[in-house]
């Protein structure tokens, strides 16, 4: 379970910043005061346009920056306090995530099992498992760096389940992927789910979203628009299609700030 | 956690070619290169030098005793074309557009000033620029002007020996390696640092700002492992990179003379052989090891903060001159080892090499040098801990 409690992020910001953003301000809020809650066995979605501030909390959740206030509690650990024990729970994968070129498929996974302490025994039957699942098996001695993209997107998706972890973090995972590789991240979800594993995935692409979630946030400017499940959303919005519906509350949050 | 860290970073570097190519093929060839052009041309130039017929001109009486003297000189000084020049304007136009090497005036009242038991005053033309013809002019006239003293002594039947007052000998009292040490020994650690160097940066640059740039040190922090275990993992990495830098150059220092035979001046042979022992090697590492990673702690902050690896190349390659320019330092003659340069990083590596070379380092200021790189280092270390720790520096 994830449980997020008035999470703030600020980043200062330097002159060269300050100029590039024309501002004067000297700090940026990336994430304001945002709080909700994700299920095991259930997929929750986070929505919002680019600059929204999805990767910040996504970032702050797999515990790569730490918050400058609120909570974040995952599989019944205080990720702000506890940071390291919190990250053995989790596994992190993002479609922009970047593979070790020069290790094959076998080496970096092994790799990433030893970080996270995995015994030798546990690491033999999970990797016989992932590599038949993901069929690996055939490219699993050859460098990352002369693999497709399908290829490396398997071993990424190795690397995260490697440890078993109780809590999976989805960033744009499917972001710049083909249509076959972006089904396998999107299978792979699904099956999440089904092993009542906590799943949280931040998108844009609404189809994706139709498709699997059970709850779902918005978030633009750094605020939450809108938090509850798929079903309360479908049931309560005034436009025809969920993407329609997604611009009209950007806008609407839009013209209340102006 | 450190170990392995270190181990998989370790395997990925050296299945990077960019830096194997600096880090071993470079500084192996390195010294059978430079020794090999220089053997080359050294021997070429003294062949040269010896070959070259020499045009001299002059203006006098061919009959003068320096003109004599020229004509009398022995044909191992060197071949010779002596021309006479109708004036000194003639003669000095062709001195400076070569078409003779040297100029010889000899004035008109020689006859007057011999007669009259007086020196006579040459005036000789040379162009410098030609390399080797001033020694060359300086040994024919030295021969000359002998020769006109030797037969000016007979003409007043005088004794040549008895007007040599004061005999002197010179002689030098440090051995063969102190020389070698105090003179030549400063180029060696220079080139084990500049490798040194070398040998960090591209790690330095792929292990933190090519993770950046790949994205791949994202999943590496999501990991729970800490960050300063990941920083030293890396940072051994680094340092060792420049150790083995240094260890090749060592190594093509080894082939030029043991395999290539490049060297064949016995003397030189026998103290290189005398410096290549186990226990100069173990002391010369004792102080290399603390400079890599105080060369890894300077880069690594740098390597952070950077966004692109051509940003951080273009940061840190200027700063090989201002690490490498205090090792140059050392190369000054007269630049000793004591308590005030000993505590001046780089040089202080420089010349504790030297003085290792030669011989006569002091133990004491082995042990300040070896302290003050090792706190070097760890501030180092520390700084790039903190440069590391922050989040706008190690995400994109």
């Amino acid at each position: 379970m994830i449980k997020v409690e008035n999470l703030r992020k600020e980043f200062p910001l330097g002159r060269t910043l300050q100029k590039e953003l024309a501002t004067k301000e000297k700090i940026a809020v990336a994430v304001d005061n945002i709080s909700f809650q994700c299920q095991p066995g259930r997929i929750f979605s986070l929505l919002g346009p680019n600059g929204a501030g999805k990767t910040t909390t996504m970032r702050m959740l797999s515990t790569i920056f730490k918050p400058t206030s609120g909570n974040i509690e995952i599989a019944g650990i205080n990720a702000v306090t506890n940071s390291r024990d919190a990250r053995r729970k989790i596994g992190f994968l993002t479609g922009s995530t970047g593979l070790y070129a020069r290790l094959t498929p076998n080496e970096l996974i092994k790799y990433f099992a030893d970080l996270y302490e995995v015994s030798d025994a546990d690491f033999k039957i999970r990797k016989e498992k992932l590599f038949d699942l993901l069929d690996m098996n055939d490219f699993q001695n050859k460098r990352i760096g002369k693999l497709s993209t399908g290829m490396k997107q398997k071993v990424s998706i190795c690397r995260t389940m490697i440890h078993d972890p109780e809590v999976i973090v989805f960033d744009e995972p499917t972001s710049g992927l083909d249509v076959i590789t972006a089904e396998n991240i999107i299978s792979l979800i699904r099956d999440c789910k089904n092993d009542g594993k906590t799943v949280i995935f931040s998108s844009h692409i609404m189809s994706e979203v139709d498709l699997l979630c059970d709850d779902m946030a918005i978030v633009h400017k750094g605020k939450l628009l809108y938090n509850g499940t798929m079903e309360n959303f479908r049931s309560n919005q005034q436009e025809s299609s969920l993407t329609a519906e997604f611009i009209r509350i950007i806008h609407e949050s839009n013209a209340a700030t102006v | 956690m450190i170990l392995k860290i270190f181990l998989k970073e370790l395997k990925d570097t050296l299945r990077d070619k960019r830096t194997l190519i600096m880090m071993v093929v470079i500084p192996v060839l390195v010294f059978p290169i430079v020794l090999n052009l220089f053997v080359t041309v050294s021997s070429s130039f003294e062949k040269d030098a010896a070959m070259q017929r020499v045009k001299i001109g002059f203006v006098g009486d061919a009959q003068s005793p320096v003109i004599a003297g020229f004509l009398e000189m022995p044909a191992a000084m060197g071949k010779k074309d002596l021309i006479p020049y109708p004036n000194e304007k003639a003669l000095l136009q062709d001195v400076k557009n070569d078409s003779l090497q040297m100029g010889i005036i000899v004035p008109d009242n020689y006859q007057e000033k011999m007669d009259s038991m007086e020196a006579v005053t040459c005036e000789v033309y040379y162009d410098a620029t030609d390399l080797g013809i001033k020694d060359r002019a300086k040994s024919y006239m030295e021969y000359v002007e002998k020769s006109a003293r030797d037969k000016r002594y007979k003409s007043m039947n005088l004794d040549e020996t008895k007007f040599q007052v004061i005999l002197t000998n010179y002689n030098n009292t440090a051995s063969d390696k102190e020389m070698i040490g105090k003179l030549a020994g400063g180029i060696l650690p220079y080139i084990f640092i500049a490798f040194g160097f070398i040998g960090c940066m591209y790690p330095a640059i792929d292990l933190f700002t090519g993770e950046k740039e790949r994205g791949t040190i994202e999943t590496l922090l999501t990991t729970p492992v800490s960050r300063l275990q990941i920083l030293i993992g890396k940072m051994c990495v680094v340092a060792l990179s420049g150790l083995l830098a240094a260890t090749c150059a060592l190594v093509g220092l080894y082939l030029s003379i043991e395999v290539f035979n490049l060297v064949d001046n016995e003397e030189i042979l026998s103290i290189v052989r005398g410096i290549l022992t186990p226990s100069f090697i173990i002391m010369l590492f004792l102080l290399l090891f603390p400079l890599t990673v105080f060369f890894a702690g300077v880069m690594i902050p740098i390597a952070v903060y950077a966004k692109s690896f051509k940003e951080a190349q273009s940061i840190i390659t200027p700063l090989n001159i201002v690490m490498v320019l205090p090792a140059m330092i050392g190369l000054l003659p007269g630049i000793e080892l004591n308590y005030m340069t000993a505590c001046i990083p780089v040089i202080n590596v420089v010349l504790a090499t030297k003085e290792l070379i030669a011989g006569t380092l002091e133990p004491v200021l082995l042990l300040l040098s070896f302290g003050i790189m090792v706190t070097l280092a760890m501030i180092a270390v520390f700084v790039s801990y903190r440069h590391f720790g922050k989040e706008t520096n190690i995400v994109m």
